[in-house]
Parts: structure tokens; sequence; C-alpha cells
């Protein structure tokens, strides 16, 4: 089945193991994924400096996605899938913002389709694949291998704009990775923010947010961290170190995607999966795996 | 300086409110009533001492004029705990980037990162350039040595359009 998919810019300019994980690992599950025309950037940095140009940006991915045809359109990232949520809400509920928005999309020969459906990769694959047919797949169960989850912020509040699970109670995240014969760990600060959202105005307060974390999550004797936002990852993955000396902490957590994960457990070689890619010592969280 | 300290010597403008109010298209500001649950529950209230529950107070009586050059408003990590917890539907998160708008309107310091996302966007489309980055064995790859598919950069008319709505209020 084809799905459309826009990634955004953190994925496709230096998350690169996200994308690769989800390139690899979809089609085992007849899924074809088809990119947009082009591009840009969702709108969240705009959304501070001006929230109508945002929505405009947001509109206009859901306006290239019904060039597709194509009714499901994947958001791999947690905020360019809040941020798409947000303006759709704005054009619902303000008919002068949608008009505007639908004029500018008009000059560029563009129009915006309200029955797209967007999804996450946890909606994705726990409710449009399937948590079953998640778990039939795996043909090398991660068995004793302990993850702390990190579902972030923006994919789970504010439940108004429908997002894709509970938000002070999310387990869609931990069923998909128990269906992968991992076991996951519930912990005090599994909610707390990764900080990625304050790289722009206080970088140093950003990583210590991500640090405290992963402090917590280093005292778990856990394997790893998963995530599933590209954001999450820069800063538990790409700023480890850094997060480690605000907190005075010698940080040694390995953090990957969901996806790679997903793609281990279906017996996919490594490399096809970017581990080589990511910062933290990934290796010693295979090497957890027993049998 | 404090939120505190610089109400003390301000003058409530009901005009600067109520244009803040335009900008929050249906979200009810005036319904707060103080409970705190915004504060309490605030990501950024450890780090860097952010008080949703004061920014609400201050806009809804009038005190709107100094706060879009208050650093306190750029403190905002957007977990989004506040709206989903408030329970008169008034979200703070929502004030704060009417506040962070209204900062750039009227040209108050706005942090250097935005500032380089949207010339960034502008140029190229994408907020941030496409990187080479190094592996934990120390290999530099990029996205052709990783077998993905090219960036499609947008269309010239991409950056016209987005001039345009960078326009609006």
């Amino acid at each position: 089945m084809k799905v459309a998919v826009f990634w955004g810019c953190c994925i496709q300019a230096n998350q690169y193991a996200y994308e690769m994980s989800l390139r690899e690992t979809l089609p085992k599950f007849d899924i074809e994924l088809v990119d947009l025309r082009e591009t840009f950037c969702c709108g969240d940095p705009v959304k501070s400096m001006n929230e109508f140009a945002a929505s405009f940006l947001a509109a206009r991915i859901l306006a290239l996605a019904n060039l597709t045809g194509l009714d499901n359109l994947l958001v791999p990232c947690n905020r360019c899938h809040f941020t798409i949520s947000e303006a759709q809400d704005t054009i619902k509920r303000s008919l002068k913002t949608a008009k505007k928005i639908f004029d500018l999309l008009k000059e560029e020969g563009l129009e915006y389709n309200p029955n797209i459906k967007i999804w996450h990769t946890i909606d994705f694959l726990h409710d449009f694949v399937g948590l079953e047919k998640v778990k039939k797949a795996v043909k090398r169960p991660l068995k004793g291998l302990k993850i702390a989850s990190h579902v972030g912020c923006q994919i789970i509040r504010y439940s108004d704009l429908g997002r894709v699970d509970d938000a002070e109670n999310p387990r869609k995240f931990d069923e998909l990775i128990a269906a992968l014969g991992a076991e996951s760990v519930d912990y005090a600060e599994k909610l707390d923010c990764c900080g990625a959202a304050l790289n722009r105005s206080h970088p140093d307060s950003a990583l210590s947010l991500a640090g405290s974390k992963l402090k917590a999550v280093q005292g778990l004797n856990v394997g790893g961290m998963a995530v599933s936002c590209p954001d999450c990852q820069l800063m538990f993955d790409a700023r480890q170190k850094d997060a480690g000396t605000t907190v005075g902490a010698k940080l040694n957590v390995p953090v990957v995607y969901y996806a790679q994960l997903l793609g281990l457990a279906l017996g996919i070689d490594e490399k096809k999966l970017g581990l080589h890619l990511n910062q933290s010592p990934a290796e010693e969280l295979v090497a957890k795996i027993s049998g | 300086m404090s939120l505190v300290d610089l109400m003390s010597m301000a003058k409530p403008n009901l005009e600067s409110r109520d244009k803040i109010l335009a900008k929050l298209k249906g979200i009810e500001l005036v319904n707060c009533y103080q409970c705190m649950k915004c504060t309490s529950g605030c990501t950024a209230l450890k780090l860097l001492e952010l008080k949703p529950n004061e920014i609400m107070k201050l806009v809804n009586l009038g005190f709107v004029d100094e706060l879009p050059s208050s650093d306190i408003i750029w403190t905002c990590v957007t977990c989004l705990k506040c709206v989903q917890r408030c329970p008169q539907k008034a979200s703070p998160y929502h004030v704060i980037m009417a506040l962070r708008n209204l900062a750039v309107e009227k040209e108050a310091k706005v942090p250097e990162g935005f500032l380089k996302a949207v010339s960034q966007i502008l140029e190229t489309g994408l907020a941030e350039p496409p990187q080479k980055i190094v592996t934990r064995k120390m290999e530099t790859v990029d996205r052709e040595c990783l077998k993905l598919p090219k960036i499609k950069f947008p269309k010239e008319s991409f950056q016209a359009a987005f001039m345009k709505a960078m326009e609006e209020k």
C-alpha cells in the first residue's frame, strides 16, 4: 500500500538513521513510501515569530500531499506532526485565516486537502499497520533487552488537537517495544522533556534537561533508551556528552530510534539501519540481546 | 529584573491586551482563575523560573507592554503540559506564542536562533542545511554515500509565498 511521507528538516539534514531505518523496515509490511514533491520546513521554528506563516507552511505540506492523490501522510517527526495538527485546527477554527492560507496556496497552484489523515511512526505502526502484524513479523525477538521509552512531548499533547496516545499515560510506544520481545520499563522521568525546543534561545538549559533525563535512565540498569523523534534523538544521542557535562555525570546510555529496534527484530543488517550513525554506544545495546 | 518589578512601574494597556486576545482566536485567556496547575507542572520553572500563571495574570490585567521585551517569554520549552492540564482552556502556551509574535512586530530582541532559522528557510526552504556527519568510527558520511535520495528543494515560487506569509500579522 502506498503512503505519502513528509520527513521535515531535522531528519533530512542530519538524523539520517531515522530515515534509513524507516525506509528499510516499512516495506516489510507492504508499505511503499511516496516522497512529496519538495522538502521544506514544517513551520515549527517560524511559529514563535509569525504564527500565520507557520500555519501556511504546514498547510502547504498537506497541499503537496494532495498532489500525490494518497489519503495517508506519514510524518515521522514529533514537531512536524504537531505543527501540522495545529495548522489543521487553526484552519478549522478561523475561516478568515483559512481563506488567507488558501489564497496564498492558490498563487502556487496548490490546493489544501482537509481529508488527508496524518500519522506518526507510533500510531502508524500501532494502529495502521497493526500491533499484531508487527509482532508476527519479528524474526529475531529482542529477548533480554530492557528499554526505557521516551515518547516525547508534542506527539502526546495536547489532546484537543487529537494526538497519537493518552497525554498522561501513553502506552502505545511501550506496547510496540514489547511486541519486539523487549521489555519496556516504567520510570519516574518517563514524560520529562528532552529540551530541544530551548536550543534556539537557551542552549545550555536545553542540554541540562536532556542531561537530567539521561542521568536518570543511566541509573535504571537498562539496555538503552528508545525514541521516536529526531529532535529528541539529537539531544539524547548526538549531544549526550555535552548534556552529561551540564549535570556533572559521565553518561554512557545507548539511544536508538524505535525504527532501528524494529529493524533489528526483523533481522535487517545493522548498517542498513544506520546503527553506525548513532553517537551513543548502540553496540552495547545490541550486545544485550540474548539469543 | 523580575516581572513583578516591571509591573510596579507600569500602567495597564488594554489595547495591547486586545491585540493578544485577537491573536488567540478563541483560546480563553480571560477564564484563567490562577489555579497554578500550569506553573506546578512547567518544565521551564525549575530551570529558568518561568511562571506561566504570572504571565497569564499580567496579560489579563493589561500589563502586556513589558512582556515582549522580556527574556522570560523565550524560556518556554513548548512541552505543552500547561495546555493539556489547564482546567479553563486558557492555555499559557498560546499566550506565550502570541507574546513572541508581538515581540517580533514590536522589533524587540528575538533570540538569534529563530532569526537564523527563518533566513535559512528563505534561502533553501529548510530550517537547517544538510550536514555531513561523523560516525562512531570517525568516518564522515553524507546522504549520498548512505544511499539516501537527494533532497528535493522547493521551487522558486515557494520563497515568494513564504515572504508574503511572513508579512501577515
